[in-house]
Order: C-alpha cells, then sequence, then structure tokens
C-alpha cells in the first residue's frame, strides 16, 4: 500500500533544498507566471490529444500528478523523455496548466542530475558542426534514422552535395577563416562551449 | 421647499443658538468610574445640568434623565457612558419627551476606559469625548424615521418558470403584478426541455404537464397580466416606486380573435428554421411555437413576414393585421424582479468537438428536442444525419464550463450532469440495445440527487473519467478522444452520436435589464445578489429582486424556490413599508442648478431629476455623502449630519489640547466603529491620541472638515472604511482628493492616513493605530 507520511513541520517549512516538487516547478525561471498546475483537476484532457501518448507510454496527466504528489522519481522516468513539444496539451488545458511545460522543466532538472544528460548526448555533435563549420548539421549518428525515414536519396543527396552544387553555380557552403574564427568566438564567449564539454564529459563517463 | 419626507418635530422644535444641554455620565457599575477621574471629568464639562448614575440604562437611569428633561427643560441631552452599538436604542426610548435625535452619546466604555491603562490620560480623553458630543448635540436635529409605503403592484421580467412562479406567489398575495416576456410564448425553457426528473421518483416526468397548470393558473389570474413579445425599454426610480415603459413589438394579429385554427400557416410562404426545436424543424413566418403555447395564438415574425398577404385572405376570423405598431405602455410598479433566465454556451467556440461540422454532433438542449414527443422526430431517438437509432451514445460533460481558458466559463453549471443523467436514463429504458457512455471530471449529483446517478449506474448506463480532448471523423464512424485516467490510458471511442452538456451563461437579456434597472452584474454578468450568503434574492438597489438562472447556474427546484423567496421579499415591502434612519440627503433647491452630477456619482440611484426639480428617494439614499463634495453649489447635505455638527464635533474633539500631546482623529464608519468597540470588548491597548468619530462613509467628508481639525489642533487623521461596499472607490478617489488639498496647504500628506476595515480585524486596526500614532510621533519630532 502507498503512504503518504506526515513532514515533520521544519521540512514543511524547508529550506530551498526542502521546497516541494510542485513550488520548485513552480518557481523554476521556465515557468509562467500563470502556470495553473496546482489547479489541474486531473481531467485527462491533455492526454486525450497528445501525440506522445498515442505512440508511447507517456501519460502528461500522469506526470503531472505525480510532479503534484512530490514523487521526485518522474524526474529519472524515461517516460518524460516521449514528449516532443507541440504545445497541445497547453493549448487544451481547462485548467490553464501546461503539461508541456512542466515537462521542459522536469527534463533540466534531469539533466542537472546528470542522469538526462545521455537523453541529450547524441544532440552534442550539432554542436562541434558549429565549430567545425560555422553552422548546424544532422549528425553522422542520425543517418542509418534518415534514410530509414526519407529513403536511399538521402544518402545520395550528402554524398554528392558538393557536386551537385557546382553543377548549379554555387559554391561550398561551409564558412572558413575569419568567419569561422568569429562564430567560434562567439560560442566561446556564450559559455557554449563550456556546457557542450561538461555534457561530454558525462557522455565518457557513463561509457 | 425642502424634500417632503422631513417630520413634523423638525418643524415645530427650531434650533436656538445656546440650547440647554444636560450630560449623564455613566459609572457603569465602575467599567467606567474605575478608571477615569469621574469629579475631574464632571469639573471640566460646560452644560446645564451634569449628573452622574451608577447604572445608567436601568429603570432608575431612565427616571433621572426624564426628570432632568422636564424639571430643568432641557433641550438637548449628552449620555456619557458605553458604546451606542450596545444601548443608543434605550437612550433613545429615555428621551420621551424630547425628540430621540436630540440626543447624542460619547463613547466612554468600549472607545475609553477599556483600551487605555492610564488613568489621567484616560480622564483626559474622556474630557474631550464628552465635549464633542457636547458640541455636537447643540447642532442636532429633531428628526422621525423614514417610513415608506410602496405601491402594491409589481413588474416580473420573464415568463420562465422562476417569472411564472414569483408572479403567480404574488398575486395569491394580493400584489397586482405583469409579467413580460419578450418571447411570443410564455414558459421558459422548461417547455423546451420535455422530461424533468425528481431525485424521489426514479422516473422522468413531463415537464409540460407539470408547468401547464401553473402557467393556466397566471393567465386565469385576476391580479396578473402577462405581456408577451415586450421588452422593458426604460426605468426610472421614483420614492420607492419604479416608472416603467415597456415596448410591445406587433404580432400582426389580434389576440382575441385568433382561435388558433393555423388555416393562416397553411398557406404561408415563408419557411425559416424552428428556434423551438432548436433549428431541426421547418416554421412558418406566421406560427405558433408549440401546440399547447401560451397565449394559445398565432404570431407573425416580423423578421421574416413578406406581407404577401396570404394568411390574412386565409383567416376567417379576420385576425390578421399586417399594419399593427409597436405599443409603448407606461406602468409604475412598487416592484420589480428580474427573472430573465440563461442561455447556452457558443459550441463555436469549441471546434474541437465538431459541432456543426459532424450532424451527428448535438447538445443536450438539442437531445431534449429530438426526445421530445412534440419535436421534430416525435420523441424517437434518431441520428439526425440518418434517422437510424443510433448503436452509441457517448455524452461529453463540462463543454465550456470548469474552463478556464478566455472564451471559456470559470464556474460549474450545476445542472449538466443531472440533465446528462435524465438523458442517459431515458435513452437506457427506452433503447436498451443502445450504450451511452458520460466523459465526465466529476459527477456533481449533489443531495438527494446522488440517488439518481445511482440509478442510472444500475441502469447500464457507463461511465469514462476523464474529459475528452476532441471529435473526429474516421471514415464515416465519429471518434471520441479521451484518456480514462483511472486506467492511465488514452482511449478512441467510436461512437454515432456525440451530445455535448454545454455551460449556462447569462442571458442578453439579463444584460439588458440589469443595465436600465441600473442593477449590479457578476464578473460573469449574472445578476448580483446584495450578499451571497444572507441576502440571496435582493439586489444593490432596493425594491428589485433577482430569481432562476438570471442570477446563476440552477436547476427548476431551486429557481422555483428562489422565486418564492424573490415574491416574498416583496410583500415584506408592500405589507410592512420599509423603515431606514432618516440620515439622508437633503436637497436645497433653492441653490441647486440642476446639474445632475449629485445623481450621476450615487451608485444607489437614490437621486433623481423628473422635470425642474432634484429629488432624493429616502429608501434608497444611504446617507452615504458622495453627493455632497460633487455639488458645486452647495446644496446638499445630509440629514441630522449636518456640517456646523461635524465642524463643532471635530473642535470638541480637540479642545484643552496640551503642550506636545499628539491627538490624531479616526474617522470610522459603522463597520470600522464597531471593529474599534471590539478592541475595547477585548481590551486590546489602544493609543491615548486615538478620537474615533463615526461617520456614514468617508465619502461624507469634505477638504473643509478636514482642513478645520488640522487647524484645530489634530496632528493626524485616521480614515477607515468596510471596502464592500458600492461607494468603496469613490472613498478611494475621495482620500486621493482630500490628500491634494494638504499638500495645497502645505500639510504634510503623510499626516492622512486610510485603512480598510473590516469586525473581526480589530486586532488589525489597534496595530493600525499605533503604527500611525508612532509614524505621526516621528513627523512631530523632526518639526
Ligand atoms: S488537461 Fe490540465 S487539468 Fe486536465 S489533467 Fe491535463 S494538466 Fe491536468
Ligand atoms: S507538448 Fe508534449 S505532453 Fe503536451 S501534448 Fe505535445 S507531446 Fe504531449
Amino acid at each position: 500500500m502507498k503512504k503518504i507520511q506526515l513532514e515533520s513541520k521544519s521540512e514543511r517549512k524547508g529550506s530551498e533544498g526542502h521546497k516541494s516538487l510542485p513550488e520548485e516547478v513552480l518557481n523554476n525561471i521556465k515557468a509562467s507566471p500563470d502556470l495553473g498546475l496546482f489547479k489541474c483537476v486531473q481531467c485527462g484532457m491533455c492526454t486525450s490529444t497528445c501525440p506522445g501518448a498515442r505512440h508511447t507510454d507517456y501519460d502528461p496527466r500522469e506526470m503531472v500528478k505525480r510532479v503534484l504528489e512530490n514523487d521526485r522519481d518522474v524526474i529519472f522516468d524515461d517516460k518524460i523523455w516521449n514528449c516532443f513539444y507541440c504545445y497541445t496539451c497547453q493549448s487544451i488545458c481547462p485548467s490553464g496548466n501546461s503539461a508541456c511545460e512542466v515537462n521542459q522543466i522536469l527534463r533540466q532538472m534531469a539533466i542537472k542530475e546528470g542522469s538526462g544528460v545521455k537523453k541529450i548526448d547524441s544532440f552534442t555533435t550539432y554542436g562541434d558542426s558549429f565549430f567545425e563549420f560555422g553552422m548546424g548539421s544532422i549528425p553522422s549518428a542520425f543517418f542509418d534514422d534518415m534514410v530509414r525515414d526519407v529513403g536511399t536519396g538521402y544518402l545520395d543527396l550528402k554524398i554528392n552535395l558538393d557536386d551537385i552544387r557546382s553543377d548549379l553555380g554555387l559554391g561550398s557552403y561551409i564558412m572558413k577563416g575569419e568567419s569561422l574564427k568569429e562564430v567560434g568566438d562567439i560560442l566561446d564567449g556564450t559559455l557554449f562551449k563550456d556546457r557542450l564539454e561538461e555534457i561530454k564529459k558525462h557522455k565518457k563517463q557513463n561509457k | 421647499m425642502k424634500d417632503n419626507s422631513l417630520s413634523k418635530a423638525s418643524k415645530e422644535a427650531p434650533i436656538t443658538s445656546k440650547p440647554r444641554v444636560g450630560v449623564f455620565l455613566c459609572h457603569c457599575g465602575g467599567n467606567i468610574s474605575d478608571k477615569i477621574d469621574m469629579e475631574k471629568l464632571k469639573d471640566s464639562l460646560d452644560a446645564t445640568v451634569i449628573e452622574e448614575f451608577e447604572n445608567l440604562c436601568s429603570i432608575n437611569g431612565r427616571k433621572l434623565i426624564r426628570d432632568n428633561i422636564i424639571q430643568n427643560k432641557l433641550e438637548r441631552v449628552v449620555v456619557a457612558a458605553c458604546s451606542p452599538i450596545t444601548h443608543e436604542k434605550t437612550f433613545q426610548n429615555y428621551m420621551t419627551p424630547l425628540n430621540p435625535y436630540l440626543m447624542e452619546m460619547a463613547n466612554l466604555r468600549e472607545q475609553c476606559s477599556w483600551v487605555h491603562s492610564d488613568g489621567e490620560r484616560a480622564t483626559d480623553k474622556a474630557i474631550s469625548l464628552v465635549n464633542a458630543a457636547v458640541e455636537r448635540v447643540k447642532y442636532s436635529q429633531p428628526l422621525d424615521p423614514v417610513l415608506r409605503k410602496t405601491r402594491k403592484s409589481a413588474l416580473v421580467v420573464g415568463g420562465g418558470i422562476s417569472g411564472i412562479t414569483a408572479a403567480l406567489s404574488l398575486a395569491k398575495q394580493g400584489i397586482k403584478t405583469c409579467i413580460v416576456e419578450e418571447k411570443p410564448t410564455v414558459g421558459g425553457s422548461m417547455v423546451q426541455v420535455g422530461k424533468v426528473f425528481s431525485p424521489e421518483k426514479m422516473a422522468e416526468e413531463c415537464a409540460m404537464c407539470l408547468l401547464n397548470p401553473i402557467v393556466n393558473e397566471a393567465v386565469q389570474h385576476k391580479n396578473i397580466k402577462i405581456l408577451t413579445n415586450t421588452r422593458l425599454k426604460k426605468a426610472e426610480r421614483r420614492a420607492g416606486n419604479f416608472n416603467l415603459l415597456l415596448e410591445k413589438e406587433p404580432k400582426g394579429v389580434i389576440e382575441d380573435r385568433c382561435i388558433s385554427c393555423g388555416s393562416c400557416a397553411n398557406v404561408c410562404p415563408v419557411k425559416v428554421p424552428d428556434s423551438w426545436n432548436e433549428g431541426m424543424t421547418i416554421r412558418k413566418a406566421i406560427y405558433k411555437s408549440f401546440p399547447q403555447a401560451v397565449p394559445d395564438m398565432y404570431t407573425i415574425d416580423d423578421e421574416n413576414c413578406k406581407k404577401c398577404g396570404k394568411c390574412q385572405e386565409a383567416c376567417r376570423m379576420d385576425a390578421i393585421d399586417l399594419q399593427m405598431e409597436t405599443e409603448i405602455i407606461p406602468l409604475t410598479v412598487g416592484s420589480v424582479i428580474i427573472a430573465t433566465g440563461h442561455k447556452t454556451f457558443n459550441m463555436e467556440k469549441r471546434p474541437e468537438y465538431g459541432y456543426n461540422r459532424y450532424p451527428d454532433v448535438v447538445t443536450q438542449m438539442e437531445l431534449a428536442r429530438i426526445m421530445g414527443v412534440n419535436g421534430p422526430t416525435n420523441g424517437k431517438l434518431q441520428k439526425p444525419s440518418s434517422g437510424e437509432v443510433p448503436e452509441r451514445v457517448v455524452m461529453i460533460q463540462c463543454v465550456g464550463s470548469r474552463d478556464e481558458k478566455p472564451d471559456g466559463r470559470r464556474y460549474c453549471s450545476k445542472v449538466c450532469c443531472m440533465v446528462a443523467m435524465k438523458h442517459a436514463n431515458i435513452i437506457k429504458s427506452h433503447y436498451p440495445d443502445t450504450e451511452v457512455i458520460i466523459c465526465y471530471t466529476d459527477m456533481r449529483t449533489p443531495g438527494m440527487y446522488e440517488k439518481y446517478y445511482k440509478y442510472g449506474q444500475s441502469n447500464g448506463v457507463k461511465f469514462i473519467r476523464g474529459r475528452p480532448g476532441e471529435v473526429v471523423d474516421k471514415n464515416g464512424t465519429l471518434i471520441v478522444r479521451v484518456e480514462d485516467t483511472l486506467e492511465k490510458t488514452p482511449l478512441e471511442v467510436e461512437t454515432d452520436l456525440v451530445v455535448l452538456s454545454t455551460a449556462m451563461e447569462p442571458s442578453p437579456g439579463t444584460v439588458e435589464v440589469s443595465e436600465k434597472l441600473n442593477v449590479g452584474l457578476t464578473e460573469e454578468l449574472f445578476v448580483k445578489e446584495k450578499h451571497p450568503k444572507m441576502k440571496p434574492v435582493s439586489t444593490d438597489i432596493k425594491g428589485i429582486y433577482v430569481c432562476g438562472t438570471a442570477q446563476g447556474p440552477k436547476d427548476i427546484t431551486d429557481s422555483i424556490v428562489q422565486a418564492n423567496a424573490a415574491s416574498s421579499k416583496v410583500s415584506e415591502l408592500m405589507n410592512g413599508g420599509l423603515e431606514s434612519e432618516p440620515f439622508i440627503a437633503e436637497m436645497d433647491r433653492s441653490k441647486c442648478n440642476l446639474c445632475g452630477k449629485c445623481r450621476d456619482v450615487c451608485k444607489y440611484k437614490a437621486i433623481y431629476i423628473p422635470a425642474d426639480s432634484v429629488h432624493v428617494d429616502p429608501i434608497s439614499c444611504n446617507g452615504c455623502g458622495a453627493c455632497i463634495s460633487v455639488c458645486e453649489s452647495g446644496a446638499v447635505s445630509i440629514r441630522g449630519q449636518s456640517d456646523e455638527a461635524m465642524l463643532a464635533m471635530i473642535s470638541g474633539m480637540l479642545e484643552n489640547k496640551r503642550e506636545k500631546e499628539v491627538r490624531i482623529l479616526a474617522f470610522l464608519d459603522d463597520v470600522g466603529y464597531v471593529s474599534a468597540d471590539n478592541m475595547g470588548i477585548n481590551k486590546v491597548e489602544c493609543p491615548d491620541s486615538i478620537r474615533i468619530i463615526k461617520i456614514s462613509s468617508i465619502n461624507r467628508l469634505t477638504p473643509e472638515h478636514i482642513l478645520h481639525a488640522f487647524k484645530e489642533g489634530a496632528d493626524g487623521i485616521i480614515l477607515g472604511e468596510y471596502p464592500d461596499n458600492p461607494m468603496y472607490q469613490k472613498s478611494q478617489e475621495k482620500v486621493e482628493l482630500l490628500r491634494d488639498e494638504l499638500v495645497k496647504n502645505g500639510i504634510d500628506p503623510k499626516r492622512l492616513a486610510f485603512y480598510k476595515v473590516y469586525i473581526p480585524y480589530f486586532r488589525g486596526l489597534a496595530k493600525k493605530f499605533r503604527n500611525f500614532d508612532r509614524i505621526i510621533k516621528c513627523i512631530e519630532s523632526k518639526t
């Protein structure tokens, strides 16, 4: 049987560390000031239209419920990575809540705690390509998926892109020299590089 | 000429320049005399007679006061004792043969001896309190309470079940009542819904059969007049009565000639959707809404009539007159009941449910018509698209209600769960093979209705706990997308009929009529009750009451209960008359230039200017004094609270102020005054600088009063008012004005404080007094 335990008074008043999960979500910088988290009536309207819920076992209503129940395990639950930020739940919620916004905050917490890092580490190659080419490009690790989704034409395009461009009288799209350095400096100055390194560090440790 | 309700007494007793004042000091069995030095108090006063007594409120006290009034020919009396809240009425009764309003009380117990620990300071304060009362009472006038009888007649706006019930109850009590209904027939929503249920019987009853006898009784009652096709056009308040203009749209048919044979409709070439069947059938331009309609006659709908004259030819009774014109009907009544009903949520705001896109998505009201024996299918349950009996019906609850989205309605519409249950039960009993599923967030079946809910469950009605997000069409089958929140699974429910339980909204008529009558509305645009708990059928305006769904969502039973309550309030008013305190606005017509500013500012609508003179309705006036502030010609005063009396009281409070002493005047309204009394009753210490003056409202204060107080030596002024009164906003503006006035006169505006007051919040008030006392002392030490 599930038990709801009494919290001691000091715990309830709590320092930062003891803030309950719903409060922490509401106080997060990403939360809109009028986020109706506490007003959720568990109607499930969000789940009824959520494409994530239709194709996986992700349930935005249940996620909100777990947050309201102060169930911190929800942060580490793999299911929260199935939302794809379409915001349908927010547009439909009759209580002024946004499951999607709650989800973003939970994911950020997961990343901070380390467990979420592996969910995003494959995206580090996007970052790398900024330094390398001065622009984003689809990481080679995703090529197989792309071929499966789009067809072999995708691979042809990738391999022959330079030729196609020159046939069309276009130059290389990759940045060079001063411009490339400039992009690198910006990414460096805005601490993008540090964050990238941080994520890569986790990636290595997890291997 | 002054306003007409001045008492006889006032004409007989003019104010003499130095009236003979008697002061009676009460020991209150030590409550006062233990703290206050009575000898010193006595010695410091200046009056014709000064008496002390152990217990003034006793029978012997009464004798002492009366004997003194007679023997010493006293013209005014001051009783220095407890709070007027406790004993003002008692002492007013002790004043005979003097007029009771020639007595003033000084509050020595609750607001002095009980809140100060230092005897010497309490005595000083007591002197100023009694002094102020003596100064004030010199300007008191003899008054009589206002008593008004209103006309024994009423208007009921709206001919639904609420309006008819209220009118019948009034009529039976001998009150002439007129019902106006904008539609061509009375009966309202109840005639449309077909069946009703009661928690007693586990059965659905015929709504029309229940309503018809009541309607017939109303039609036949000699005290009731029913005007259909009629609206309220204009309303004006006069001396407790309402002068109204009604506008009767032409019906094109002469009521007492029409025998309702229907030959006219047979020949009429115009076909339009029939709103009585929610547009699901067709009717003619000349029509009768439904066979049992009251009044029993045909009506031409002016909007669609082509004036071809075919009906006229067909009518053997010569009842049709296509040239009929709008009629204006004047009416004066003593009271008005608003029973303007509701409308339902506009489904265009929820496109996700596919209403208007899929023919088999309908509202509960449409389903009611489909299942009504006099409806489009003669009572058969059919899908609008094909006419087949549906295999499954899915009902969606809370459509537009309990919805915080911008175009939604935040409140629960209260009846939809029961309406859905009713329709589900009817379907189950007539079409046992049809499955009914209700998708709900919470089932709300309060009180006895729970029984009916259980009955539905045992009939096999199914429930899914979840609020559907959308209805889509997949190859001709409707799909309702919902999460079964108990199962934690998103579901797609296939169905062939979807029924939406839509929110109840205020009708346009409610808004329109309230505007004409100046009745306040809630945020949601329902008629606002004077107090949602204590005065549930009264409005902000005396003599106007509300019942039924004009006031908020409710079912038939609640509407009937409220209609009866409203009618009993009307009859209270008409049989008992109205009595109120005489402190009301008074107009000096020789000074008035008819600018109308006072009329515009008054939220109680007590002032009216019918032709060339200004009038105050003594029953509506609250004596708040907002009109005084806006009258540039100084024509307004509040009876019994003249400026002279106010100024004298202020001076009295500030007399004999010692070197370096700080004195603060606190002007509190009734609520603030009771709160201050509570400080005394609970022995909460209060700074002795505070001197409290009771006023009707902050609106009564003028810059002159405030400046006078500072001139006479006040160091600070506190204003306190209960925020939940209609004139509160004006009070806030008033405070700003007073502050500006202080700045203009070189007085630090920080010396004026304004607080909200509440009766139970007396400790808060004491704290505010202490803080303000500190602030003032701080300002003093710097200057
Ligand atoms: S739609 Fe809103 S109220 Fe309903 S369950 Fe989801 S978050 Fe809660
Ligand atoms: S934003 Fe995420 S949770 Fe919300 S509906 Fe879309 S996928 Fe589902």
